[in-house]
């Protein structure tokens, strides 16, 4: 079940009658019964449920990382649900911008370079990529830390680091995952003001949540059960 | 998620952000990689060194095989590679020096006939002796059968020869030692414990075989020889020929010293005329068993190895799933994974096809302080290609399974 709070016009994504049927030891698990979503542009969606509601699924499809059984999806006009693997990459790559809850950083790597990352598989050449990382790690206030390792960085500025690695190639969509959920209370309110921030300047954002503290920066929620 | 198809090409795109990947991924796991790469290691160890080794024999092979000339028969006592019981030729005559006239007489293939007496002793100049050296008795033809040259002075001459002089030429072992560069034209040594004056130094040859040295030599007219040590050493009869008729000049030595040595038809001869090609056949078996080992230990080590980083890729996959699904979920296409992963396991091999070549440079250092080496090019090249291959066949298996896990999984996996 969904509940709406309030719909901006002009639309970006459009979910029709999505089904996800996952076969479990012979039983059919519904985790998608129908779903019909419409996500406008420069929206600040929250997306709540408790676990097993079917939340990640959910996420995982807006998020071209999967699938639906059936049902349309259409991104920016394309339609995603006929889409196969390297397209499914590829709009990724190119419309979507991921923030995890773990950051998911490479270790190794400097922020820099991590945030490089997306624009390697958009095969962009190596000066510019490193332009717009700097570019993109300068608009989250990470400038003096590019060529730090995340373990030489605080947590919030992990994430910070996430945001601008999702920001960097300009996506239709910020897509995020409980960003705050490995964060301290201080931290967790420095990313979601970043967030507010990258609203204001017109990005569209889906956030996953179960906090409603965190629900209320979005200007619509939606409710899973 | 399906399944991508087989036969599917590195994207060139990524092939210099996938080299930089597998570096930093190789580097941050050094002690993981050598010891993954070790049998690599070893394989292009074993394989670069017989390259070195067969080339190194080749070299020093030849140059002794150009002692012996390829268009020279040598009647000796005994075969050089006889298989013949020794009870059947202990009782051979010695080939005698008077043998050699005859056989220039009559044969029409012999060019130059010198007979040869070998016999060995110390030399000696003051206070300073070289022993063992090989001192042979021959006639002036000799200078016209060898193809060492006269470096210094000249070869004695026919008369010199007839009337026995007590003159000798040197090889470059025994003027190093006796006269460190000082002048040797017209000094006196001791051979054996007659004095010689010496006319000429012969050029060096190096070792026959590697086994003893061509330069520890002197030679001194026949007459000489027979007068002062006739009754000690042995004597040959060595016989230059047209190389185009070597078989015939073979067949033909052979039934004048049967004529010679007056046997019957149903006897077997009671000498034997050498040549180099039984050393050719001899070298070749040599060189295959030496290669054939090599070969050998280099596949072996390679499988092995092959599997070491086969399982060492599955390792890394393991500990990289979440990074797998991070970089799928920035837009990595499977391709692109398995590129990454092909690369990884190259770069390892690679790593170690190049740590076994700088071994094997150190080990063809050493080589060549027994005889004269280099490590082949080719082959090292090879080598490296070679462990290149065996990165992409090793990391076949893991690679695949990392460019066909599914995204979500991937993200989830703690």
């Amino acid at each position: 079940m969904i509940t709406t709070k309030r719909t901006i016009n002009v639309s970006l994504i459009l979910l029709k009658k999505i089904y996800k049927i996952y076969h479990v030891g012979g039983e059919e698990v519904r985790a998608l019964d129908g779903v019909d979503l419409t996500i406008s542009k420069n929206e600040f969606l929250a997306i709540k449920g408790p676990s097993g509601s079917g939340k990640s699924t959910l996420m995982n499809m807006i998020g071209c990382l999967d699938t639906p059984t059936s049902g349309d999806y259409e991104f920016e006009g394309e339609m995603v649900h006929n889409m196969d693997d390297n397209q499914l990459a590829s709009i990724r790559n190119r419309k979507i911008g991921f923030v995890f809850q773990t950051f998911n950083l490479l270790p190794k790597a400097t922020a820099q370079h991590n945030v490089e990352i997306p624009l390697v598989y958009a095969n962009i050449r190596r000066e510019k990529r490193l332009m717009m990382a700097s570019k993109a790690l300068t608009s989250v206030g990470l400038e003096d830390r590019m060529h730090h390792k995340p373990n030489e960085l605080s947590g919030g500025q992990r994430q910070r680091v996430a945001i601008a690695r999702a920001l960097v190639n300009n996506p239709s969509l910020v897509l995020a995952d409980e960003p705050t959920g490995n964060l301290d209370s201080k931290s967790g309110q420095e990313i979601m003001d970043v967030f507010d921030a990258l609203h204001q300047e017109g990005n569209t954002i889906v956030l996953v949540t179960h906090e409603d503290y965190i629900a209320a920066h979005a200007n619509r929620t939606i409710q899973l059960f | 998620m399906k399944i991508i198809l087989l036969p599917m090409p590195i994207a060139p795109f990524s092939c210099f952000e996938n080299l930089k990947i597998s570096i930093t991924a190789v580097l941050a796991n050094k002690t993981r990689s050598l010891l993954t790469a070790l049998g690599v290691v070893i394989g292009i160890l074993a394989v670069t060194l017989m390259g070195t080794l067969i080339s190194g024999l080749d070299q020093s092979f030849e140059k002794s095989m150009e002692f012996l000339g390829k268009d020279v028969l040598y009647i000796r006592k005994f075969q050089w590679f006889g298989e013949d019981e020794w009870w059947e030729i202990r009782n051979r005559p010695d080939i005698l020096v008077k043998n050699a006239g005859v056989i220039r007489e009559r044969s029409q293939y012999a060019q130059y006939v010198a007979p040869v007496s070998e016999w060995w002793t110390s030399v000696r100049k003051d206070d300073e002796s070289v022993s063992g050296v090989r001192v042979s008795g021959t006639t002036e033809d000799y200078a016209m059968i060898t193809v060492a040259e006269v470096e210094k002075g000249r070869f004695f001459s026919r008369a010199e020869n007839r009337s026995g002089a007590r003159v000798a030429l040197i090889g470059k072992d025994i003027s190093d030692v006796l006269f460190e560069g000082r002048n040797i034209l017209g000094e006196r040594i001791q051979i054996g414990n007659y004095n010689f004056r010496i006319i000429g130094e012969i050029e060096k040859q190096g070792k026959f075989l590697g086994m003893f040295s061509l330069d520890k030599q002197v030679i001194i007219p026949i007459g000489a020889h027979q007068r002062l040590f006739s009754r000690r050493g042995w004597t040959g009869i060595n016989v230059k020929v047209d190389n185009a008729h070597i078989d015939d000049a073979h067949e033909e030595l052979t039934a004048l010293m049967r004529q010679l040595r007056r046997l019957r038809p149903s006897e077997k001869n009671n000498f034997a005329i050498n040549r180099q090609d039984p050393f050719r056949e001899q070298y070749s078996m040599i060189k295959l068993a030496i290669g054939g080992t090599g070969i050998f230990i280099t596949i072996l080590s390679l499988v092995v190895g092959g599997i070491g980083i086969a399982n060492i890729m599955f390792v890394s996959v393991k500990e990289r799933t979440k990074e797998i699904g991070t970089r799928k979920a920035l837009g990595a296409t499977s391709r692109m994974i398995l590129g990454q992963f092909l690369m990884e396991s190259m770069t390892i091999c690679l790593f170690g096809g190049l740590v076994g070549m700088s071994l094997a440079y150190g080990g063809s250092r050493i080589i060549n302080s027994f005889f004269p080496s280099e490590m082949p090019i080719g082959l090292a090249m090879s080598a490296l290609g070679l462990s290149m291959l065996v990165g992409i066949i090793s990391g076949l298996a893991p690679s695949y399974k990392a460019a066909n896990l599914d995204p979500i999984d991937a993200l989830r996996y703690e």
